[in-house]
């Protein structure tokens, strides 16, 4: 019974489409205005049937946390097991390790790495030379659109020990030329940090610059009058300008806290870094489509979901309440 | 310079000296950074230019030794390599023109004020980019749909992103009311409007997000790797990542060494193949990229307007 109702919630736009559309009585305003704009309805239909098939039945699918998936019976047709994988998960040994790697990795993205593309901002606007200027901004997006793989594949390389670029300047130094960089566990989360701001820092600063030349420059000039000094400036004028942009960002940003850096994790890792490597989305991936344990497996992207849901919630709410700045 | 400035701060001149100092620094800085960037680039071009059992030696930094065109070659004698490159055009190109034409069409009923559900419509489609089912409820989706293992897995289901969607309908708005209205005083039903009104002056945000959606369909390898068994159909990013884990999962203190003896009548090792079909499967976005880089910063603007 609970799952029908569920399944019928989701699929209440097409319904209430439909409903509307047939009923002849009553509503006469409304339906005639449904009547009105039926090849709209046409148009939007791929559109209603793109969100049931590919998010909203995946979402009524979240039930499979509570069941025992078997492939006979379907997702709908299996078994309960009530809340018995998120036991499993939260006393499991594995447990505080992925939580830890997850947070290390996702408060190092949020946190550590956010301040860095505001002050490349800051840095660009201050270049007086337009073209050096551009040139530098044309460079610095240019990571964000190889995709991981490459980078990955070029760093790989990079590092390798002896013959990798590194490892070679290193000796050329007088230094040791041989260390396996991806193979030491101390070098994971330097290495997987730098990356992810190499890739992200140029593209990150593109909206802070959109808001930075936006400041009135009047302010400038008063502040000039007053005696201000570049930095004093950039703190007192340029900031509290752009807050509203941080502020959106960093909700943003915050939500993907448990769900950051699939990519480069997986990718990253090595029979020497596994102990870091290891996130609760590669687990997810690992139990749940290598070993084919879909029931556990759900349970755990639940509860990243919703983590990631009460995080984006709640600090859009605190941010409301501190600065005025929501996304919503 | 914060000094020179704090104390002669009426003294335009010595400011004059403190900001070329600010600026010297900030350039400095900067095209450090570019290095960082661009050096990487060169040296992975170097290689792929390279004598693949020479460059195992080392020594080749940011200008190849040995030249070769070699490992380009054998890039495209390998049969599964030149397929994958065919399943990644066929995938950008049909994924693009099918996420292009629905999402604008959807994105126009969006705009229509008057349409009852709209803003139904739009919450269900915003909270999609809040909250997911997650990896395996998808999973067995595509299962369910028989999408697994064949190629219109790569299309459909990144068919329409929210965020593009949102933004193509932000841009929507600013077109003017009255434009339409004029068109259908002459006649136009909703779809005459949508092809003849707002489509002609949706060009720069048609690009913008076709340009986003043809990158995401090249660079994808996730698709590949995880719904796609059958090697055949597998995407070159894809083939990319296979061969990277094999090279991480080994502990090998050096792969293409161990490689260059088991094949040393080839001086194509498999490390030179790989930098070489790195360099191919960049050389697309690394070509237009220069030239097309201001739409995409201009996407960046309009999903701002929307923030």
């Amino acid at each position: 019974m609970k799952m029908k109702s569920k399944a019928n919630f989701y699929t209440a736009t097409e319904a209430e489409v439909i409903r509307a559309m047939s009923k002849k009585n009553g509503f006469k305003n409304l339906m005639k205005s449904i009547w009105k704009h039926k090849v709209l309805y046409l148009m939007f239909l791929p559109c209603i049937v793109y969100y049931i098939l590919f998010n909203y039945i995946p979402m009524a699918g979240i039930v499979l946390a509570f069941k025992k998936y078997s492939f006979m019976k379907g997702i709908w047709g299996s078994d309960w097991v009530g809340l018995q994988y998120f036991k499993t998960f939260f006393t499991s040994y594995d447990c505080v390790k992925l939580l830890r790697n997850t947070l290390t990795v996702g408060l190092m993205k949020c946190i550590l790495e956010f301040p860095f593309a505001i002050i490349f901002a800051l840095l660009l606007n201050e270049l007086r030379n337009a073209k050096f200027k551009k040139i530098s901004q044309t460079i610095s997006y240019l990571p964000h659109f190889m995709s991981s793989v490459i980078i990955i594949t070029m760093l790989q390389r990079i590092l390798a020990p002896d013959n990798g670029v590194i490892n070679q300047l290193i000796s050329a130094f007088g230094g040791d030329g041989s260390t396996f960089f991806l193979m030491k566990s101390q070098y994971f989360y330097p290495i997987l940090f730098l990356l992810d701001l190499w890739k992200n820092i140029g593209w990150d600063s593109i909206i802070y610059l959109a808001a930075i030349s936006g400041v009135d420059p009047s302010l400038y000039e008063a502040a000039e009058i007053d005696g201000c000094n570049k930095m004093k400036k950039v703190w007192h004028i340029t900031l509290p300008s752009i807050k509203g942009t941080i502020g959106v960002l960093f909700i943003l940003g915050i939500g993907g806290l448990l769900s950051s850096g699939f990519d480069q994790i997986y990718l990253l890792r090595t029979p020497g870094n596994m102990e870091l490597a290891d996130t609760l989305d590669t687990y997810v991936v690992r139990v749940g489509l290598a070993n084919g344990q879909f029931g556990y497996a759900t349970a755990i992207g639940l509860i990243q979901g919703i983590v990631g849901l009460i995080l984006v919630l709640g600090s859009n709410k605190l941010s409301k309440k501190v600065t005025e700045v929501g996304i919503w | 310079m914060q000094a020179a400035n704090k104390t002669k701060v009426n003294n335009k001149i010595k400011m004059g000296t403190g900001e070329r100092i600010l600026q010297v620094l900030i350039i400095v800085l900067v095209t450090l950074f570019s290095l960082c960037i661009l050096l990487p680039c060169l040296n992975i071009l170097s290689l792929s230019f390279n004598d693949g059992a020479d460059a195992a030696k080392g020594g080749v930094y940011f200008w190849p030794r040995v030249f070769t065109l070699d490992n380009f070659a054998e890039v495209f004698k390998d049969g599964s390599i030149v397929r994958a490159y065919g399943i990644t055009i066929s995938r950008t190109v049909l994924g693009t023109l099918l996420s292009l034409i629905l999402m604008t069409v959807s994105a126009y009923v969006l705009k229509i004020k008057t349409l009852p559900g709209r803003n139904f419509f739009t919450l269900a489609i915003a909270f999609t980019m809040l909250f997911s089912g997650g990896l395996i409820p998808t999973y067995i989706q595509y299962n369910k749909l028989n999408l697994l293992n064949h190629f219109w897995v790569y299309i459909f289901p990144g068919a329409i992103s929210a965020y593009y969607l949102i933004m193509i309908r932000t841009f929507f708005d600013t077109i003017p009311e009255s434009l339409e209205e004029s068109a259908q005083i002459d006649g136009c039903g909703y779809f005459g409007i949508y092809t003849r009104v707002i489509l002609p002056l949706s060009k720069p945000i048609i690009a913008v997000i076709g340009l986003y959606c043809a990158v995401n369909h090249w660079n994808d390898w996730f698709s590949g790797a995880f719904y796609m068994n059958s090697s055949k159909l597998w995407p070159v990013q894809t083939v990319l990542q296979q061969m990277l884990n094999k090279a991480m999962a080994s502990t090998e203190e050096n792969t293409s060494i161990g490689q260059l003896i088991a094949q040393n009548a080839n001086t194509v090792t498999s490390d030179s193949l790989k930098m070489a079909a790195v360099i191919i499967t960049m050389l697309p976005i690394l070509c237009v990229y220069p030239f097309i880089q201001k739409y995409f910063t201009k996407g960046v603007m309009i999903g701002a307007i929307k923030g």
